[in-house]
Order: structure tokens, then sequence, then C-alpha cells
């Protein structure tokens, strides 16, 4: 009996194990963290904004923004290849685009859809604050479809979520005409606006969030785009349909859009002054350093210029791009300073092409081939700076004829063999001979090397902030500052742009124009065409106003990631853009081989560039997705 | 939160109960069992000495008397045996692997048996699922065992090494060569599920563990090693078994007085083959012709007279040519091995006792200025005691205590990482240390070379000699483990019915320390080649250090609890009639440190009921059914069990009246089929561990946003952003397997044997990512069970043994696997070209494009069909436009070459010998494979890269137009166009190697007798001798992984004794 007892001993172990266990399997604790706890509460939800911001692409970036290398604008040495020097080598393809984000934003918008979806649920905050970020997140879904818009034409609108389990059918969207992308951008702007905040009251911690100013100044920018030759009767994109024969870029142009997109502009403008917005001037900041030296005119000039961009958070700027700050200033600074040979962090390799080079106005403020005073044709022609010159090039030194007698922004934007740059530790500007200044013949401190120095022979001042040092070993004390991405100047040039397409040239138009022009240290439009240009009535028609103040912008925002955009809603790209990049050969160690023209490469620009592909997985994947034309 | 704790006490409370449950019985049993004495008086009492065929003594043979098992004993360690029997009577001696043999006894007072080895396989039993023996002319199930001594003869610390071969159905390759992370893979009948899991499960006495565990055991203490294959052999493992399982047994004691056996090997080995580079003046030269090649206008990297005086060898220091492999690595290295195991036991209690040391160096060179050695050196430890307890005469209490622990030093990355790095170093820019000069006479540290990184701030390059000796790496991994095993028979209730509760623990860490310092980076400043003088300058004089510093990742420790509950019940009724039937209960958690993720980090849990009924019919028809019921805590309630069943069906035909005459030619012939479904769980991937709820990370920094950033403060305001990593789907469940195996099992003249399987597979509910536009937004990928596959195969294995009277024997075996895959539900978009669909093509089935030839110049290039990857241009691979859309796109990628994962895995050797000497050989071979040599690790200067040997013997050049050279147009970095995966870099997998060769020569009995030893064994075996294959460029098998650790060639000499 005992050997009995001991097997049902035994045996009812075993069964105790069974029935113990059942909830064996259950180890999931309580607050695991799902979606619902993004919103459970303000701090939580706060952070689920900040994700909505978080894909604002990185503007000016050498590696996120196709601006910065992916057009004519800056080009660079073989070694520096990246995605966006092959975008700009033609190399553009649908299987890997170069640049491609329709993932990201697509994302981004879901990620905001959720946010809205959500916001309504987050217990412990003001009304009057949900409705700020609401504000907020309805202006990033507008700015995410616009993104799209810029890259890829008409798009799939996300006005919301499909569910996750959506079948192949539902998910499977198609485009929407352009009118009806924009019409949704500009209602999403538009619902936004008014629970925005005009300034923010804490912006140490709030400046880059989305304000009235920057609502108001974007929704001029998309409607400016709505009504250029990119969107507005585009004929070349005639072929574009839906399966369903939907066309999706209407056919006529349309005078009306230039209308709304004037009515944005003024405004916007309206709305920046009364946030207290004005054009940057140095001269105007309270206690300006350096007063000690008593700067001249020249480098006061130009210190406002160049500070309009990299001095951070001016007056001037509308929006600025906290998500990226300015990464490329050691990748733009040349090498100057002869007492720190083993200092390599200036890379000098930002390079911008002779055509930029040669877009600058003389000093007249009128282009070189239409001032009657300047010899655009020895241009090339080698000339020694004299004392008058000293402030822009080093005396003694010799260089090409094209960098004499240039407008002040040629100076503050540009850098090049001989030129003096002001700054960087050296700001008394009585003795010139003691500023920096660039040498870039082979040998020198700047020369082209195989793994630095410019391409071209030219450098990007404008980036750099004059304060910035160079110093001992590899160190380099840097002016941060975030990109900015919507200016004053932007603004009104804008609207120089909007009225002379709906009314023509006129009074208003130029003082816009001149409003720009006088910070850069140049004459009233009328007064340079007139006493200068060989074709003085330029400015009076509205094709020659068209062609002064595209010029004007791409001058005035250089380098600041525009043109590159600017060309496509222009359609200007497909003669700017097939012609090659040129510059000094850099492989030369005396003057009169350094300043031989040498083509770089031989940019080719077709309609299909117009726009990026939409990757070709997408279109596998989705067969009521039509690829963009010419792909 | 408070459920969980509940939980966890209620579970520490059962265990405990459990064990003290155990404990008492054990106490109890001792005063309850007097041992019964037998002291009926026989008449006869007889001796004598067993021994095999070879002369050798044979201890443990079993004798008792024909139908009365009751009369019976054992040899001694020597052989002897002394036994009182009735008169006339039958004695049997038996033994496991030799032939039984009868003698029928007539007033003999001395009988000497000679045993011959068991010429019929089948009468072998095999070790099958927890541990039960099975004879294997009953086995309906697929199983193979591989022996020991198989194992024993590859010369390496590695278990898995010598697993390629040995056994059909197993499919098993070796990628790399590096002592501590050379594990081969290896696959069970292929690779049928597109989830993260795709390897069989290990099981070493009942316990789950690891290929590394695995790879840890030495050969010596394995007393069984089977491999399950089909539905029936694993169904009972429930959801873990789908992969198959490799089965392991340890050693028992034996009783009888101590016997101790003992092994020591030494080796040295090499490297099969070793990567050729290009010399440094050809890799300046071809680097400026990268440079010009692609851009006329670009500026050449070195100077003419660098190259001039680099040739001339002016200045080592000034114009360094370096040859890093010769720098970095030895060309040779040994290893050391010693095992050592004592077992014995008496009436009450039994031991194994283990104890094993393996030493194996790298290949690694140390500076001597160092005091550190930053080679290689990892010593493997383990210690084994397995103690079986006789607590009644029907209970057993088996105790297993086991640790293993592997003690590292190395170099700080590993030891492919510096083969890699060493591909991967230019090796004219700098030298690997300068000398020092009168300016650093007083300098302490070595003066490492260096060069400005391109950004201008910092060191640039890799300096590999500097990266090798500036510290090393100390890791310290162990395994201890406890298991606990008690079995009671209850024969006593009814025959044949027994119970066994099992349970072990085991906790598995792993830490790892560096100590380096970082070291000081010098550039060479100025030359003045008229003084042969120069000036260096230091790269990083604030961040260098001339001490040690300290880093250590997150220890990873893990620990196991597993309880399993067994009843058997296994009876021959009226000698006809076989039952077995067998239920077991199993729980089984696991849980580790350092994962990283909160549901990542809670418990791995199983839990399930199986079960087997099996019956035959006078050895002639057999039936079987198993059946796993499981759960899984990684689905949602109402998807979390699941049931498995199989069944099987046997016929010995041999065993037929009708087959009789037949028997002296075809000994045993044998028909087996089986099908079965068995359940997986480990789908997705491990991150993936409760599908049912969304995995969310609230705190990411890759979402996070900033704004601020004012006035003249700094200060910006940023947070991190939330992400999506899984979304929640509560009706995803068990991916399943249908199985099916078909068996045929033939003896012929007792000699040789064959078993040929055929098997295919079914999976269905593979979870897969479904295809969805991106224009949906998803952060995660959105999943289903939607997918399937199959698979098909077939094992053959062949086994000769001929033993002739002059005492010459042989051998021979050979196996033969095939295994192979097929999509049959893959979702995927509807392509307009058929031949893009996955479905009907191998798991392992790579796409590509099909590289047609080089691009003769560029009107050939214009004229050819536009090409999607970047630039390209003369001299870069032209694909074919398979759609013919004008275009090479995605649409153009067609399925290239043969699956990775090899489909013919094979084996052959024989084993032969003649008195005291024997000799074996092994060859090993794979057979439909694919690899590719990687176009962007490989791209000379791109990363550094050096040049290939065989590139800089044949590429395209603007001079040597060569459209059909290896290497494409030169380029400074990767050239998009030529990295596609292509046909142009796809190479033949397929190899055969000598795998192993032994010669062993064993000491005559005389002296081994004087030595107190039962035999005494010297040998000498290499492993990777030859190898047969196409391919050159490095060991074949190491396919696309060829710039790693090389795979090694061993020579090793060994002893090995056993003493009574």
């Amino acid at each position: 009996m005992k050997k009995y007892l001991k097997s049902i001993i035994c045996l009812s172990v075993v069964l105790l194990m069974v029935t113990s266990c059942k909830k064996y399997l259950d180890i999931l604790p309580d607050n695991m963290a799902t979606l619902d706890n993004a919103f459970a509460m303000r701090s939580e939800a706060k952070k689920y904004l900040f994700t909505c911001y978080s894909y604002i692409p990185k503007s000016g970036s050498i590696d996120d923004d196709p601006a910065m290398q992916g057009g004519d604008e800056i080009w660079r040495i073989a070694y520096r290849r990246n995605g966006f020097t092959d975008l700009a080598k033609g190399l553009q393809n649908k299987v890997t685009p170069i640049g491609d984000k329709w993932n990201t934003f697509y994302k981004a918008l879901r990620d905001c859809h959720i946010f809205l979806e959500n916001i309504e649920r987050v217990p412990d905050m003001l009304d009057t604050e949900k409705k700020q970020w609401i504000a907020e997140v309805k202006f990033l879904i507008a700015y995410y479809h616009f993104q799209l818009m810029k890259m890829y034409g008409p798009i799939p609108l996300i006005k919301e979520n499909l569910p996750i389990g959506a079948t192949p059918d539902q998910v499977q969207v198609s485009r929407d005409p352009v009118d009806v992308c924009f019409e949704y951008v500009v209602q999403n702007i538009d619902e936004a606006i008014p629970d925005l905040p005009l300034v923010h009251y804490n912006p140490v911690e709030e400046n880059g969030r989305i304000t009235q100013a920057v609502a108001y100044a974007f929704k001029a920018q998309v409607l400016v785009y709505a009504a250029s030759p990119l969107f507005n009767g585009n004929t070349d994109q005639a072929g574009l349909k839906n399966l369903d024969g939907t066309q999706l870029f209407d056919q006529t142009f349309n005078k009306a859009k230039w209308e709304l997109a004037v009515a944005a502009c003024k405004k916007a403008i309206a709305v920046c002054d009364s946030a207290g917005l004005k054009l940057y001037d140095y001269r105007d900041k309270n206690g300006a350093n350096y007063n000690q030296y008593h700067l001249g005119d020249t480098i006061l000039t130009q210190l406002s210029i160049r500070n309009s961009m990299s001095e951070k958070w001016n007056s001037g700027i509308i929006w600025a791009n906290t998500q990226s700050f300015s990464g490329v200033q050691g990748i733009a600074l040349p090498m100057m300073d002869a007492s720190r040979p083993e200092n390599h962090v200036p890379r000098g390799e930002l390079s911008p092409p002779l055509k930029i080079a040669e877009m600058f106005y003389t000093q007249h403020g009128v282009p070189v081939d239409e001032d009657k005073t300047w010899d655009y044709n020895g241009r090339n022609n080698l000339r020694t700076a004299e004392d008058d010159d000293a402030l822009y090039i080093h005396r003694g030194y010799t260089t090409a004829s094209l960098n004499f007698d240039r407008e002040p922004r040629f100076y503050a934007d540009l850098g090049f063999d001989g030129s003096i740059w002001h700054g960087q530790g050296r700001y008394d500007d009585s003795n010139p001979s003691d500023l920096f200044y660039v040498q870039a013949k082979f040998g020198q401190m700047s020369a082209l090397q195989f793994d630095r120095g410019s391409i071209t022979g030219y450098f990007i001042k404008k980036f750099i902030h004059f304060e910035n040092v160079v110093e001992a070993g590899s160190s380099y004390a840097i002016h941060n500052y975030p990109w900015p991405v919507m200016q004053l100047s932007d603004l009104y040039l804008l609207y120089a742009e909007a009225l002379n397409e709906s009314e023509g040239p006129g009074l208003e138009v130029y003082h816009y124009l001149n409003l720009v022009r006088q910070r850069a240290g140049l004459s009233s439009v009328e007064s340079a065409w007139e006493q200068y240009s060989i074709n003085p009535d330029k400015y009076k028609t509205q094709n020659g106003l068209r062609n002064i103040i595209h010029r004007e912008r791409l001058i005035e925002l250089a380098f600041e990631g525009q043109r590159f955009w600017d060309l496509r809603r222009w359609k200007e790209a497909a003669q700017t853009l097939n012609a090659p990049i040129q510059g000094w050969d850099g492989q030369q160690k005396n003057a009169e081989d350094y300043y031989r023209i040498v083509t770089i490469f031989n940019q080719t620009f077709g309609t299909k560039d117009y726009f990026w592909p939409i990757i070709d997985r997408e279109i596998t994947a989705n067969k009521n997705l039509v690829q963009n034309l010419g792909w | 939160m408070k459920r969980i704790r509940k939980l966890k006490n209620l579970w520490r409370l059962s265990a405990t109960f459990i064990l003290f449950f155990i404990y008492a019985l054990a106490v109890s049993a001792q005063h309850i069992e007097p041992s019964e004495v037998q002291d009926t008086k026989l008449p006869i009492q007889v001796t004598g000495l067993v021994t095999d065929n070879s002369g050798s003594t044979l201890p443990g043979v079993t004798i008792y008397v024909k139908n009365n098992k009751a009369i019976g004993t054992r040899t001694d360690e020597n052989g002897r045996y002394i036994l009182e029997v009735p008169n006339n009577v039958i004695l049997v001696f038996s033994m496991l692997s030799f032939e039984s043999q009868e003698v029928q006894i007539k007033e003999e007072k001395v009988i000497n048996v000679m045993l011959r080895p068991a010429a019929n396989q089948l009468e072998e039993t095999v070790v099958t699922a927890f541990a039960t023996r099975q004879k294997k002319s009953d086995m309906v199930g697929s199983v193979t065992s591989i022996s020991a001594e198989e194992l024993a003869k590859t010369p390496s610390s590695n278990l898995t090494t010598s697993l390629a071969g040995r056994a059909a159905g197993l499919i098993a390759f070796q990628r790399s060569g590096e002592p501590g992370e050379d594990n081969a893979n290896f696959f069970i009948r292929g690779v049928t599920t597109f989830g993260y899991k795709t390897d069989p499960l290990i099981l070493i006495d009942g316990v789950e563990l690891t290929a590394t565990d695995l790879a840890r055991i030495r050969p010596d203490d394995i007393a069984s090693f089977s491999i399950l294959k089909d539905a029936t052999a694993t169904a009972v493992y429930g959801a873990r078994g789908a992969n198959g399982v490799i089965l392991v047994t340890t050693k028992e004691g034996a009783v009888g007085s101590a016997k101790l056996s003992f092994r020591i090997e030494n080796s040295i080995s090499a490297p099969t083959r070793n990567v050729e580079l290009a010399d440094p003046v050809t890799y300046m030269n071809m680097y400026n012709e990268a440079i010009l090649t692609r851009d006329p206008a670009g500026v050449p990297l070195y100077s003419e007279d660098k190259i001039a005086n680099t040739e001339a060898g002016t200045n080592p220091i000034a114009y360094p040519a370096n040859d890093w492999q010769k720098l970095l690595f030895k060309d040779y290295t040994t290893t050391k091995r010693i095992n050592l195991n004592v077992s014995g036991g008496g009436g009450v209690a039994r031991y194994f006792v283990s104890g094993s040391y393996a030493k194996d160096d790298g290949l690694l060179n140390v500076d001597h200025r160092n005091n550190f050695n930053n080679n290689i050196d990892l010593n493997s430890y383990t210690l084994r005691t397995n103690v079986n307890i006789n607590l009644t005469k029907t209970t057993e209490l088996n105790a297993r205590l086991s640790g293993n622990f592997d003690d590292y030093t190395g170099p700080l990355s590993s030891g492919a990482t510096m083969y890699d790095i060493v591909v991967h170093s230019n090796p004219v820019l700098f030298p690997p240390y300068f000398p020092a000069d009168p300016a650093h006479q007083f300098v302490n540290h070595i003066m490492f070379g260096n060069y400005v990184a391109s950004t201008g701030t910092g060191v640039g390059y890799h300096n590999p000699y500097a990266d090798m000796v500036r510290g090393y790496k100390n890791y310290s991994r162990s395994l201890m483990q406890a298991q606990i095993e008690l079995k009671q028979d209850f024969s006593f209730l009814t025959e044949g019915l027994s119970t066994r509760v099992m349970g072990y623990t085991y906790r598995q860490s792993y830490f790892d320390v560096n100590r380096s310092y970082t070291p000081f980076y010098y550039q060479l400043e100025n030359y003045d080649k008229h003084e042969d003088a120069y000036t260096i300058v230091n790269l990083n004089e604030d961040a260098g250090t001339e001490y040690l510093g300290y880093s250590q990742s997150r220890p990873d420790v893990s620990s196991s609890f597993y309880l399993e509950a067994m009843i058997d019940y296994n009876r021959t009724i009226k000698e006809k009639h076989g039952i077995s039937g067998m239920l077991i209960y199993q729980m089984r958690s696991n849980q580790s440190s350092a994962q990283g993720d909160l549901q990542q980090s809670l418990p791995f849990r199983n839990l399930g009921v199986s079960g087997r009924l099996t019956y035959n019919y006078d050895k002639r028809y057999y039936a079987e059914f198993a059946f796993g019921y499981n759960g899984s805590e990684r689905f949602a309630a109402n998807h979390r069990y699941g049931f498995f069943p199989s069944y099987g069906l046997a016929w010995t035909i041999s065993n037929e009246k009708f087959f009789e005459p037949l028997k002296p030619v075809v000994s045993n012939l044998r028909l087996r089929t089986t099908y079965g479904i068995i359940g997986n769980d480990a789908i997705g991937s491990p991150a993936d561990r409760f599908f049912y709820i969304s995995n969310v990370n609230m705190n990411d920094g890759d979402k996070s946003a900033t704004f601020g950033g004012t006035g003249t403060t700094e200060s910006t305001y940023s947070l991190n952003g939330v992400t999506v990593s899984r979304y929640a789907n509560r009706d995803i469940t068990w991916e399943t397997s249908k199985q099916k195996n078909i068996a045929l099992d033939i003896g012929l003249f007792d000699n040789l044997t064959i078993t040929a399987e055929f098997y295919s597979q079914y999976r269905d509910h593979i979870l897969m990512t479904r295809s969805i536009p991106m224009s949906m937004g998803l952060s995660a990928a959105s999943r289903a069970n939607v997918g399937e596959a199959s698979g098909k195969g077939t094992d053959i294995s062949l086994e000769y043994n001929k033993y002739f009277s002059n005492g010459f024997w042989l051998q021979g075996m050979g196996n033969f696997t095939y295994a192979s895959s097929k999509y049959r539900v893959f979702e995927e978009p509807h392509y307009d070209e058929p031949y893009r669909y996955h479905v009907g093509h191998s798991l392992s089935q790579t796409y590509g494009y099909i590289a047609e030839r080089l691009f003769v110049d560029e009107k050939d290039v214009e004229n050819s069909p536009l090409q999607n990857f970047g630039e390209y241009g003369a001299g870069d691979l032209k694909y074919l436009d398979v759609n013919r859309d004008g275009q090479i796109t995605e649409a153009d990628r067609v399925p290239i070459g043969n699956p990775i994962t090899p489909e013919i895995t094979y084996g052959f050797g024989f084993s032969a010998g003649y008195k005291n000497f024997d000799i074996s050989a092994f060859f090993q071979g794979l057979a439909n494979e694919s690899f590719w040599i990687d176009p962007e690790a490989t791209s000379p200067f791109a990363n550094n890269t050096q040049v290939l040997k065989v590139y800089a013997d044949d590429y395209w050049s603007e001079d040597h137009r060569n459209i059909n050279a290896l290497w494409p147009r030169l380029s400074p970095g990767v050239n998009n166009n030529n990295a596609q995966t292509n046909t142009w870099f796809m190479r033949d997998g397929s190899f055969l190697r000598l795998k192993q060769v032994e010669i062993g020569y064993s000491l005559p009995e005389r002296i081994q007798k004087k030595l107190h030893a039962s035999r005494i064994r010297i040998y000498v075996n290499a492993s990777n001798l030859i190898s047969f294959s196409k391919f050159k460029l490095w060991d074949v098998e190491m396919g696309g992984n060829g710039l790693g650790y090389p795979i090694q060639r061993v020579f090793n000499i060994g002893l090995n004794m056993d003493i009574h």
C-alpha cells in the first residue's frame, strides 16, 4: 500500500502542475507602452507634436537638401560625390530615386493625422493650447503635402488615415489633380492660421515653431507656386493622366491664380510687419560689435548682406529651420590662415561655378553683359588689384577682371583667388592688407587638391559667420544658426514677382524690389537701368521686369536653397541647367594658366527632370498610381 | 504588475515543493529497500573472458541465462566474468553494437567468447524524443544518429564543424575559421520558412541550448547524437520541433570500478587559403587611373615622385609600402585539447565525471612593446557530472550538473574584423609606426602612423596595426546547469508502466571587458630627400593616451527553467502485440537581460502536453500516433494554443514468412511512412514578442525635434518623438508545417545497410509582410499569416561493414542529402513580368540582373537600354533588358544562380583496420549553391579597399578594353551600377573536400596491460587537406564571407588512453 501511496502522490504532483499554470502564458504586465499612452497626458502628447515636426527636411544640409548640390549653384570635387552631386549630373533614376522623400513625407502625414485623431483625448491641457497644437499640425499637413508636390507634382492627398487592415483596393490610391492638391494645402493653412500665435512668448523654447507670420508667408509661397508656369497651364504635362483619364495638370493658364498670390503676399507682408519683422541691416544692430574700428561702408554693407543669412534669428527671418543648424561652414571655408597650417577643418569645397560668379551684378547694379561701363568681353583678362579695390581684392594681387567692379553681394557672398575675407578674428578694415585673403592657385593654401579645395576657383562666403575663428590644432569656433527657410527679402521678391505677373510693372513692384536692392547697397532699379544699362527701358516692360525680378531673386537668395526650386517653378531649368559647369583651372600654379576656363561638366536637363520619378516599387505596388512623364 | 508577482510566487512555491518531494523520496527510499539477496545455490560456476574480434577485452558485456534473465552478470573491466548457472542452459552474451552470442553450457567451467561487432545496424537502438531508446528496427519516424567516435575524428574544438556530411538530412557548412566564431551553420532538411528561426532545436540531455553550447561539447562525453527529422519523430516537441531536432545525450556511469579515459590532442592550423592583394605600387597606379578614367579633369592622388620612390624603396617611413597581412598575421597557430573522464559505480549509484580543456590560439601577431596579449586565446573548460542513484529497486534518480566556461582574450574587435580591416586599409599612406627619432626620444608610446581625416579634423584612417595592438578584449561566457530527473518504474502496478519527472534550470552569462589605450597617431610632415630626414606631427595630442582605458558591453545573462513530467507505458502482450504509450507535460520559461526593449525583456514561455501511442503486431506491422498540444505566449488568447497531430505506419517485410527464402541476400527490408502537422511559434523576428499588442517607442531620438536657440545663448529645446515599431494584430497565429516522409530500409548480405528517405513538407500560415504602398505611411510593416512554402528532398545513407577472418576490417559510409524549397504563396504586387514572382522558386533564391558583358565604349552605352543605377560608361557592366522596355529597372531582376544555402550535401568515407593499425578518411561536399563576391566590399579604393590581386590582373582599362574582364572599369568609389546583385560576381559554391584523414596505432595488449590500460591509441589526423572547387579567391566554403577570418587546415596529433 505504501508503494501505491507514493505513486499517487507522484501523479498528483504532476496534475497539480498542469492545473496551476492556466495563466502561465499571460505574461504581459499592465502599463505596456502602446499608442494610447502617447495621448494620456500633455507631456506625452507634446512628444507626438514634436514627432510631427521631426520630418521637416534638413534644409541646407549637403546630404538632405537637393537644393544645395543638386542643381548648378554649388559644385564639388569628385571625391565628395554623393547622391545629390549625381542628381546634378543627371543621374536621377526611378529604381532608387536620389533624395526620394515619398516614404518619409507619407509617414509624416500619417503621424500628423494620428495626432489630430487623438489630441482631443488629452485630459490635462488648456483648450487654447490644444487649438494651437492642432493648428501647427494642420500647417504641417499642408507643409508636407506641399513638399511632396514640389518634388512629385500632383500627388495622392491624405485627408485622413486609412485603417491598418485596409483592403488592397482602399490602399491603392490615385493622384489628385494639381489644383485640388493646392486647394487642400491652402485650406489647411487657412484652418490653421486663426489658432496660431503671432509671435512666440517663449522664444528660447519655441522659436522655429509655426507662427501666423510663418503660415501667411508659407501660404504666399504656395500660391505663387500654384500660379507659376510649372503648375499653371503647363502643357508639357498634358500627357499626365490618371488611369480613369483625369487630367492632372489643368492645361489652361489662369491669371487669377496670380491675383490670389498677390493678395496672399500682401497679407503676409502686413502680418510680418505687425510681428515686428524688418529687413536686416548690420548698422541697425543695437550696440553693433566692432564699433571701435569705425568700420567703413563697404564692410558694413557686406556684413548686412552676410549676416542676413548667418546671424541667427535676425529681424529679417520669418522662419528658420531649427531641425537643421548650419553644418556647412567648415566645408565652405577655404584655408587662409598661414599660422594654422595644421588645421584642416576649413575645406573650401563648396564651389559656385563660373556662371554663378557671372550672375551677380556689376557695382552699378545691372548684369555684367548690360553694364555700359563694364568690359564684358575682357572679363577673363588678368588685372591687378589697386588701392581702390583693397577691401575686395588683396592689394597687388592679380586675378581675373571678372572679379573687379562687382556689386557688394558678389564680395559678400563669394570668395575667390585673391579675394579679401573680412572677419575670422581680423575685423579692422583700416589696413586692408592685414585682412585674410584667399590664395587658390596650385600649391597655395586654399589650392585644389584631390580631397579638398574648390573645383571652380570660387568659394561661398555667405554661409560663414564673420566671427567664426580658426584656431590651433583642429578647432574651428563657429557661430551656429538655424537654416533660414523664409526671409522677408524672399517674401518681398515673391510679392514683386506676383504683382508684375498679374498687373505688370508699377511703383509697388519697384518699391519692394528696391527695398532688397537698397540693403544690398545698390541704387534703385529705375536709376540703375536708366543710367548704366545698354537696355535702359527693360524694367518698364512686364517681360523685362520679370527678367530683372528673377535675376534679383537668384542673386539675393543665392546659396540659400532657392535657385534649385525657382528655376523649376519658372520652367527656366531647361535652359539654365543645359549649360556647362565651368571654373578656373585649379591645377595651375601661375595666374596666366590658372585663369583659363575649364569645363568641368556638361549638364543636361529634360522635361522629365522637372519632377522626381516616383520610386518604381511604389508604382508596382499601387496599380492606380501613374508614373511621372518620361520616367 | 501584481498579477505577475503572484504568479511568480506560485511558480516558485510549486518548484520548491517538487524539489522537496524528490528529496524526501530519495531519503525515504534508502530506508525502505534492503537489497534482496539471492541465495539459491546453483550447480555450475562458469568463468571466462569476453573479447572483441581485435582481441581487446570487453567490459560491461551482459551475460544471462536464456529465458531466465534473473540469472545474469556483466563482465568486469578486464572483460572477465563469473556466474553460477544451472546445468544445461544457454548463456547469452550481449552488448550494444555487438552481435549477441549464445553458448550451450555443458559442464564446461571456462568459456571464452569473442563478440563480433553488429553487422546489421538495424539492431542498434537510437535515442529518440525525450531520451527514449528505441530499437532501430522498430522505428517508424525518421531519426539518424552519428557516432561520437566519428565526431571525434575531426580535430576541432568546435563540435559543429564536424557535422557536415556526417548524417543524411543534415545540411551544414562553415563560413569562418575564427576561434570562438567558427560555428557551422546547420539545417535539418533545408529551410522551409521565411521566419527568423530556421535552425533546429538543440537538446543536450533534454536541455534546450544554443549552437554554441553544442559546439563546446566534447565528443568523448557523448553517448548518443541523434537527429530527428520528420513529423512523428519531432511531434512530441510540439512548437519547438518544426525545424528538426538535434538530440545529444551524455554518457552515464556503468557498474564497475573506476574507469578512466583520457585524450590529449595538439594541433597546428593554418588558413586553407589567404586572399591575395596587389602590391603597393600597383595600388597607387591603379588609384590614379581610377580617378582619371572617371574624371579626366580629376586630380591624381599619388604623385609620380611618390610612386617612383616607393618602387625604389627610398625610405620606408617617407614612402611606406605596407604588407598589412604580413604585419598582422602569423602563418600558423596551435591548439591544445585535453579531455578526461572517470566513470564507474556500484549497486546504489553510478557516476560519470568528465572535464575537458581546449585552448585555441588565433593568427594575430603581438607587439613586444605591449605587455598584453592581443592575439585570440580562447580557453574553454567543461565539467560534467552525471550521477544515477537507485533509490529503490524501481526508482532511479539522475542528477546532472554541468558547467561550460569560455575565457577569451583577443583583439578589441574580432579576428574577422582584423582580416576585414586589412583588406580595407591603405598600404601607402603611412607606416604602421614611426621609429623613435631624436625629436621624440623621450616619448613612451608607440608612434603609430596615420593621416588626417578628410573632414580636416582628427585621425582619418584605420591603422590596422594600431587597431590590433592597442588593447585587448576579455570575455567570459559560462553556462551552468543543474538537472534532476526522477524515474519511477511502476511495473508492480502493471507491467511496462513508468513515470519520469525531469526539471532543469540553467544560467548563461556573458560579459566582456575591453582594455585599450587610444593610440597616438603621427603623420609625416616633411621629408627632405637630400638629407633623408623627416619630421612628424602628432594628429591627436589631446585624445591619445599612454595608459589603458576600459569599457564594457552590457552583460548578457539569461536564465531558464524547465519542467517535464512523463508517463510511459511499454508492453508486449502475448508476444505479438507490442504496445507503448507516453504522455508528457512540459513547461518552459526563459528570460534574459540585455534586451533593450521592454517587450523582449519579458520571459519566453511555452506550455504543452504531448503524447505518443504505438502499436506493433508481431514485429511486422507498426502504427504510431503522436501529438503536441502547445501554447505560446506570443499569440492572442484566442490563438494561443495549437494542436499538432501526426501518425506513421511501418511494415517490416523481411519479417514476413514469405520473405524467408530471400533472407540470406536481403537481411532486412522495411517500409515506413509518416505524416504529421507541426507548429512553429518562432515566426517574424525575435523582437516580435507579442503580435497582439503594438510596440511603441515613446522616446525615439530619430523622431526628435528642436526649437529655440535665440539670442546669444546656444541653448535649444528638444524632445524625442514617438515611433510605432509594430502594429497590433490579434489574428497572428501559429505557422504550421505538414510533413510527409516515406522511407525504405534495406539490409543486404548482413554487411550493407541502406536507408533511403523521401520527404516533403508544406508550410502554411507563414508570417509575412504584406505589400502595401508607401503612401499608406506605415512606420512598421503590416503582416499576416499568409505565406506558404513547400520543401522536398531525399536523404540516403549507406553503411558497409566487413570483418575478415584475418583480423582485417573495413567500414564504409556514405550519405547524400537533397533538400529543396519553394515559395507557394507569397504576397507580392501584380507584376507584369511573370519571372518576378517568388512563387515556385527556392526560399533562398537570389534575384539579380543578368550581366551580359562590359560596355565596349560610349557608343555602345548610347545604343543600349538605360541603366538606372547611377553613373556608368565604357567598361561598366551591361545588363540584360529582360522585359525589353528599354530601361534596366527592378523589373529586369530575375532569379539567378542556385540558392545560397546548398541544396545538396554529401559525405563519404571509410575506416579500415588491421591488427593495431587503423586508418580513416572522409570526404565531404556541397552542391547546388551559389554565392556572390561582394562588389561593394571588394571595390578597390572605396573605403580604402586594397586591390585584390585577381582584380589587378584582370580589369577593364582604357588601354586594355577587355569586355570580359573580371573587374569593370576602375573608380575611386563604389560604382553603384556595377555593385548591383548580378551574375557577373556570382560564383558556384559547390566543392568537394577531403575533410578529414586519420591514422591511428593502438599499442599491443601486453604493453597496455603493463600500463594497466585497456586501450592506448596514438593517432595523427588532419582536416581540410585538399579541396576541389573552381573558385580560387578564398576558401570556397566561406561563400560570400571571403574577406573574413579564413577557414583553417589543421594537423593534429593525439593520444587516447583508457585505464581501469
